[in-house]
């Protein structure tokens, strides 16, 4: 695979009801990814948004959007996943050599819309749905059981990653302030407020309101934009089966098909020593384990007995993950635009020494049913 | 073309939302009305599905619509369980007085689960692999809500 | 960079207001087996990766083919979806290109699918929400009443289109008859569809007038229907298109310019600034299309067009605004013949968007027909050669185009 240009990047502080309007945030983004590259709305070719029409409560969610997003008159589509899948479809534009400079968005404000609710949209409307017994709440309670249950995990290594992931979102500017926690215990994860248990309140990656976007260009142009350009050398997606009963939830299918095709693509074939830096869309605790188990960082079963924290064997999250603020259709994007940080040495607080090689992932469905997986170079 | 249809729970969208259910679900709903289980085998793998389905995702096979069917029991096994104390098609995401117990449930003789209510059973009481029996509901309407849940035998 | 892609395959599910034997996943399915049907050497297991799309408020679902993958045969593979209201499944077919394109390793066979089974839900409640979105979505937003009240005039896409159709009509100087024309051009050619909803052989001009007005100028017997459908579209690599059928159809020109919604009215009502038949994001879509395909004089250059046109006053505008044909000049070339069946410029044998219309699979049938009528395999072939042809879509408040330009000779790029 041809290596495409990561540019520019923006992303809008998160909050859980922030008071202003979502195009007026959108454009917040947008805008700041051109200037953050020093291009103009004219450079644009194509637009790629990631916004869903039931978070956004209106049919055709990115009619309204062409303006703020810089899609007027130019090339625009929407890919109704999540921010990181946008991207994909971003550097499908790009690769295909029809498009010199692509800007992806995505976000929606959690913040106008019962979330919880939406998600059960997505269950099977002829057997599941009028049961109301599955959401990505409950789902989730079903996964972390599976995952304890099977390889003997205890919920205290499972509260461990709310810490540190927590703990990380401290050290980030952007992170939802509400997630910050610097002085969380073990302890406190595991007696906060039972959401399905066993998962508790504070494993829970908080839906919040937020739009993130980035910039895509190929090799050539890349090099004239910027002189620090990350580089995407490798992408994998995959969908597995949808009912929670035919899965094995206690670890991911999808995430291993998915980072096989993008290790394939990358060249990379020790993910643990060849990769510097993980940037994983763990919508749960537990999912940061079954995610970086699927990919391959340790056995299936071991994802607690990895050092993770920044600093350790494999830092993941070190911008506190999708715990530090869940903004739906923008946390995989953003996921992407924290491993661009690290690998441009410009993650203030939280940068990973030395990082060179890092992966992010993106996510949708119950129990993470797609995911996509991108490794990223840094350009010098 | 028979018009079997299901009201899903009003919600997000303020229309109502009939969903055809085609004819496989039609045959299995109809069961269900008469309080009986049935599922259908896959020709090539031999798994069977409850609610039964026309495609086997696994070998990609259709399974055809007059063969294949299987009268299963009401009892099965816990493969999976969580308790929340939230109620889940609420739009403010409210809570139920009493925790509710949701559990994953295989038919014996089945490859897939059932996700129902699990009735009577404290969470102390709760053990993965336990033998678990459907509580029908007393006026079965042929739709999801027939069986009210299960029961530990 | 980039490489050549190839339609190799468009298949449909039969159409129909209700189709209540099948649930969803079973409707998507009969697409994708019609479309493998022509293609037998190819089994949905070599298929590499999907991309899907459908309108979900329609339906109530959200992100549907989460509970579809299997009817799809996409379990374990690769999937991406893929939803711009009316254009999707425009924009699911220009993702289909762009996913063979790009040449990631290991996709080379990409099924592009779009449905909607309409009979579900209320679709005009889905159609108004475009414009008004849920009232109490809209309250929590806090978006005023008075917006609210100027949209429910609006009234979902009816609304847009006859604002639509009285700017046109003024400008073209064209009356009700002209419009009842294309109608029944439309219904005469769904009758020979065997997909096609809306079948009337014996339609005629004045039955159409004999209809009550929904909104002038646009009578009942003019609009569309709503339709339960789904469409699938393979689109593979040169070499292996080759291989697996006889007259590979190379998608040589895409496009999908996005045109301001502000201007269109307070809130995308239609009844603001800006003339809803300029169509400024179709001219440009066209010129960036035709473009890529190396196509200088459209009108001399293409042998069959696919206009997505729910209303009859729109196929006359976008047959004129892709340019097709002079401005103000669509209407003679209904009256003389040009767009039969068996005319110059033959326009939507399959019934179009008129006769038919899954709204998400409307815009993926657009280039579907037109691939087949390259490949002589159209239910309503067309008698003459068809070397070029094109499908294109419209939706968003008017403000959103898609369209794609194939050939069964490449525009050599790579």
């Amino acid at each position: 695979m041809e290596k495409v240009g990561i540019v520019g990047y923006n992303q809008v502080k998160l909050y859980s009801d922030a008071n202003y309007g979502r195009y007026e945030m959108i454009f917040e983004a947008v805008r700041g990814a051109l200037d953050s590259a020093g291009l103009k709305k004219k450079d644009i070719t194509t637009v790629v948004s990631a916004t869903n029409d039931y978070y956004d409560g209106r049919t055709i969610s990115n009619a309204l959007t062409v303006e703020p997003g810089g899609g007027y008159l130019a090339d625009e589509s929407k890919v109704e996943m999540d921010g990181a899948h946008a991207v994909l479809y971003g550097l499908m534009r790009i690769l295909s050599g029809n498009h010199k400079l692509a800007v992806v968005w995505g976000g929606s404000m959690a913040s106008s819309f019962p979330y919880h609710t939406a998600r059960l949209y997505e269950t099977d409307p002829i057997w599941e749905r009028p049961l109301a017994y599955v959401n990505d709440i409950t789902s989730a309670g079903f996964q972390m059981r599976a995952y304890m249950e099977k390889f003997g995990v205890s919920a205290e290594d499972i509260a461990k990653i709310a810490v540190k992931n927590r703990k990380n979102a401290a050290k980030n500017q952007l992170a939802l302030v509400e997630a910050q926690n610097p002085n969380l215990t073990v302890k406190d994860v595991l007696e906060s407020e039972i959401y399905a248990d066993p998962v508790t309140e504070l494993m829970v990656a908080q839906p919040c309101d937020g739009v993130a976007a980035l910039l895509l260009a190929p090799e050539k142009q890349a090099l004239k934009i910027t002189d620090n350009p990350v580089w995407v050398i490798g992408v994998g997606y995959n969908q597995e089966t949808y009912y929670l009963g035919e899965r094995d939830l206690s670890s991911s299918k999808s995430m291993e098909l998915a980072s096989k095709m993008a290790f394939n693509a990358a060249g990379v074939k020790n993910p643990l020593s060849e990769i510097d830096v993980a940037e994983l869309f763990e919508a749960y605790a537990h999912e940061e384990l079954i995610l970086s188990e699927a990919i391959g960082f340790t056995e299936k079963g071991k994802g607690a007995s990895l050092s993770s924290e920044i600093g350790g064997d494999m830092p993941i999250n070190p911008s506190g993950g999708a715990l530090g603020g869940n903004p739906p259709c923008a946390t995989g994007l953003i996921r992407i635009i924290e491993a661009v940080k690290q690998l441009r040495g410009e993650a203030n607080g939280y940068q990973v020494k030395g990082a060179e090689k890092a992966i992010a992932s993106g996510q949708i469905g119950l129990c993470a049913q797609n995911n996509i997986l991108y490794v990223l170079e840094g350009g010098n | 073309m028979n018009e079997k249809v299901i009201v899903a729970n009003k919600g997000l969208i303020r229309a109502d939302f009939n969903f055809w259910v085609g004819r496989y679900l039609d045959k299995f709903y109809d069961n269900l009305e008469n309080k009986k289980i049935v599922g259908n085998t896959c020709p090539k793998c031999g798994d069977v599905f409850v609610p039964p389905r026309k495609i086997c995702g696994k070998c990609n096979e259709v399974i055809p619509l007059e063969e294949n069917w299987v009268d299963l029991p009401e009892t099965g096994i816990l493969i999976n369980y969580t308790i929340t104390p939230y109620k889940v098609n609420d739009r403010a995401f409210r809570k139920v007085k009493k925790p509710q117990t949701i559990g994953m449930i295989q038919i014996d003789g089945s490859n897939t689960a059932l996700i129902y209510r699990l009735l009577n059973l404290e969470p102390d009481n709760i053990k993965l692999g336990m033998k678990l029996k459907v509580e029908w509901e007393e006026n079965t309407k042929g739709d999801p809500s027939d069986i009210r849940g299960f029961m530990k035998i | 960079m980039g490489r050549q892609v190839c339609v190799a395959s468009a298949g449909f599910s039969e159409h129909a207001s209700k189709r209540s034997d099948v649930n969803m996943p079973e409707l998507v399915n009969e697409a994708i087996v019609d479309c493998l049907k022509r293609v037998p050497s190819l089994d949905i297991k070599d298929i590499d990766a999907f991309v899907n799309g459908n309108m979900p408020a329609f339906e109530g679902s959200n992100i549907p083919e989460l509970w579809m993958t299997d009817w799809m045969g996409a379990r374990n593979k690769p999937l991406m979806r893929v939803t711009t209201g009316g254009t999707t499944g425009g924009s699911v077919a220009i993702a289909g290109y762009y996913s063979v394109a790009a040449g990631l390793p290991g996709v080379d066979n990409v099924l592009a699918i779009a449905f909607e089974q309409q009979s579900q839900g209320d679709t005009s409640v889905g159609l108004a929400s475009v414009a008004y979105g849920e009232i109490s979505v809209m309250n929590s937003l806090g978006i005023p009443y008075d917006q609210l009240t100027l949209l429910l005039s609006g009234g979902a896409a009816i609304g847009i289109a006859s604002y639509q159709a009285t700017n046109y009509m003024r400008k073209s100087k064209i009356t009700e008859e002209d419009l009842a024309r294309v109608v029944v051009q439309n219904r005469h050619n769904a009758a020979k569809t065997w997909w096609a909803h809306l079948k009337m052989p014996d339609l005629t001009i004045e039955e159409v007038l004999d209809t009550p007005y929904i909104s002038y100028p646009l009578r009942y017997g003019m609009v569309c229907p709503a339709s339960d459908g789904a469409c699938a579209m393979l689109f593979t690599t040169e070499e292996k298109a080759k291989d697996i059928c006889d007259i590979p159809v190379f998608v040589n020109g895409v496009g999908s310019i996005a045109n301001e919604t502000a201007l269109i009215g307070y809130g995308g009502s239609g009844s603001g600034q800006l003339d809803l038949s300029e169509q400024l994001g179709a001219q440009k879509t066209s010129e960036i299309a035709f473009n890529q395909a190396g196509i200088h004089f459209p009108r001399k250059e293409i042998d069959y067009a696919e206009v997505y046109s729910p209303f009859p006053n729109q196929e006359l505008m976008w047959v004129e605004k892709l340019g097709l044909f002079e401005e103000n000049t669509a209407t003679k070339m209904y009256e003389t013949g040009v767009t039969a069946l068996n005319g110059e410029l033959p326009i939507n044998c399959s019934g179009g968007v008129n006769s038919t219309n899954a709204i998400g699979a409307s815009a993926l049938e657009r280039p579907a027909v037109a691939a087949l009528q390259i490949m002589g395999k159209a239910s309503n072939q067309v008698p003459k050669t068809v070397h070029t042809s094109l499908g294109h879509g419209w939706g968003g408040y008017v403000n959103l185009v898609t369209m794609m330009v194939m050939a069964d000779e490449p525009v050599r790029k790579y």
